[in-house]
């Protein structure tokens, strides 16, 4: 029979089983677009977290301290020395007269820890800037390890560091998520799956007349494959939805902090929302074929 | 067109349903077959359209070996005849029209032609004023005639009749076994099962009679003598019943 006029059946009696069986596919439909949700969350979470870190590699930047009592033309020398590898792009020198103001600005409630001392208690230091595209990962660690071995110098601080871990914690994140979506979109596998048998099983005797007459089992099975793909994109749609009215509502609440904008940044993308609507149609057709697939409905 | 040699069917657990039947249909024959409850009718009438499988030997429809149709053909087989049920088997949710036309759309034709096929075959059971009603809207004898016109709408070469009057009145089975013969005049094979021996002293049709799966009597021919006829009856297990008022045609 002509595709187009096949597709045309499968879609209306689709329709009409999710019509007639409404609740039991609301069920079906709930149970995907509540793994989906979570899913899309993980996926906004770590979406926001993910381009927050690449912003704070950006900004990295390896600190030199000084040890007490460099003299200006040691450090001068020093200064004139970090910037000749190719990845450096700007130093700093900050005095320790600045560190101090610059920790009373940021942390005034603990200001007092550095009022009192005789001397400047914190050192002064060489803030190195770099273009992570062009770091050389061996020829950057071996420059900081031999920066470690210079006199004049106290403590390497390299942002790289904790910047890695949180690459990693982000990874974890990414793998039990990851673990977690696969588990609840199984869930929604076998749920979608017991819905249409179900369905099949209330339209028996319709399908006792289709098989007799000389339907092939692709014409009775098309409606209710179309069916599970239905509820699936639904489920799809509505986690998009929920997600997005979500980020609508919780986006100026949460204080423009550096969390906010890893919670709230930017919405999923046009590509990640229709990854969540293909991720529900495929379980509601794997749904449908699973349930199918063993009997002769 | 259709050919059984040495047929039988037995189930699970040893019961014999068919024994060794062998008779040949020819194209264009009316026949019925007839027996006890029990004696294999069905079994019988399945085995043709393939809902079932036999033990062992041979059916032929139309030229094709039935039992070893690979079962991805067996709809294309289904396609060449019309089945009728005694519980007619209606789609209750669909009307008169969806029911007939479902073949059609099976079979991939245009909205037009499903139209028009369906009220042609609906108009010659004389229910085209009924399209729109569900089955359920209808008494026992429109319902059989729906499900008669959905048997007939792809003009198959074969009609098979399961006890298709068993659940009417008298005057409604008369009108049924009119339309049967009607549809044979215009050259389709038909076989009925039924028990109704009103209609196997009425109308001079071949008869095969089952008993416990046997092929028990073939009055093969149209035209054979009443005593034989009779007896296939009798022999079948079914009561014959005085004449009725008015007589079934043929």
């Amino acid at each position: 029979m002509a595709v187009h006029r096949a597709f045309g059946y499968f879609f209306r009696e689709a329709i009409v089983n999710l019509a007639r069986s409404w609740k039991i596919s609301a069920v079906a439909v709930s149970t995907i677009a509540v793994s989906l949700f979570i899913g899309g969350a993980l996926l906004l979470l770590i979406g926001n977290l993910n381009r927050q870190v690449r912003e704070w590699r950006r900004e990295a930047k390896v600190i030199v301290y000084l040890r007490p009592g460099v003299a200006p033309a040691a450090a001068a020398g020093l200064r004139a020395a970090l910037q000749k590898p190719p990845w450096v792009t700007g130093v700093e020198a900050v005095s320790a007269e600045q560190a101090r103001q610059r920790f009373v600005r940021y942390f005034p409630s603990v200001a007092e820890l550095v009022h009192g001392w005789g001397e400047e208690p914190l050192p002064a230091s060489l803030e190195v800037a770099y273009d992570p595209e062009r770091v050389q990962p061996r020829a950057f660690e071996a420059w900081v390890q031999s920066l470690r071995r210079v006199p004049q110098v106290g403590m390497v601080d390299d942002d790289r560091d904790w910047v890695s871990q949180l690459e990693d914690v982000l990874r974890v994140i990414g793998g039990i998520g990851l673990a977690v979506v696969v588990v609840l979109l199984v869930a929604a596998i076998f749920t979608i799956a017991s819905v249409i048998r179900l369905t099949a099983y209330l339209y028996r005797d319709e399908i006792d007349v289709m098989r007799l007459v000389g339907a092939t089992e692709l014409f009775i099975r098309g409606p209710f494959y179309v069916e599970g793909l239905l509820q699936g994109i639904l489920g799809g749609a509505l986690a998009v939805a929920a997600l997005y009215l979500g980020h609508l509502v919780m986006a100026p609440q949460v204080p423009r902090t550096w969390l906010a904008g890893v919670l709230t940044g930017s919405f999923l993308s046009l590509r990640d929302q229709l990854l969540i609507v293909t991720l529900g149609a495929l379980a509601g057709f794997v749904g449908a074929v699973a349930s199918l697939r063993r009997e002769e409905v | 067109m259709i050919h059984f040699y040495r047929v039988s069917k037995h189930y699970p657990g040893g019961q014999r349903a068919l024994d060794e039947v062998t008779f040949q249909l020819d194209r264009g024959e009316f026949a019925f077959l007839t027996g006890p409850s029990g004696a294999g009718k069905s079994t019988l009438l399945r085995l043709i359209f393939r809902q079932e499988i036999p033990t062992s030997g041979q059916i032929l429809v139309n030229g094709r070996n039935v039992a070893s149709l690979p079962r991805r053909k067996v709809p294309f087989l289904r396609r060449t005849m019309g089945v009728v049920f005694q519980d007619f088997r209606l789609i209750p949710r669909k009307t008169v029209f969806e029911n007939v036309s479902y073949l059609p759309r099976v079979l991939g034709l245009d909205g037009q032609r499903q139209k028009r096929l369906a009220y042609e075959t609906l108009r010659r059971v004389g229910l085209a004023h009924r399209m729109k009603a569900f089955p359920l809207e209808l008494s026992g004898g429109e319902q059989q005639r729906v499900a008669i016109a959905r048997a007939l709408v792809n003009q198959p070469e074969i009609l098979v009749a399961d006890e298709p009057t068993g659940n009417l009145d008298p005057e409604m089975a008369r009108e049924i076994f009119e339309l049967f013969l009607e549809i044979n005049r215009r050259g389709t094979t038909v076989l009925v099962a039924t028990h109704d021996a009103r209609v196997l002293e009425r109308l001079d049709k071949r008869v095969l009679s089952l008993r416990a799966g046997r092929l028990q009597e073939d009055t093969a021919a149209p035209g054979a003598t009443a005593a034989r006829r009779m007896s296939a009856v009798i022999a079948a297990g079914a009561r014959p019943l005085p004449p009725v008022p008015e007589a079934v045609g043929g």
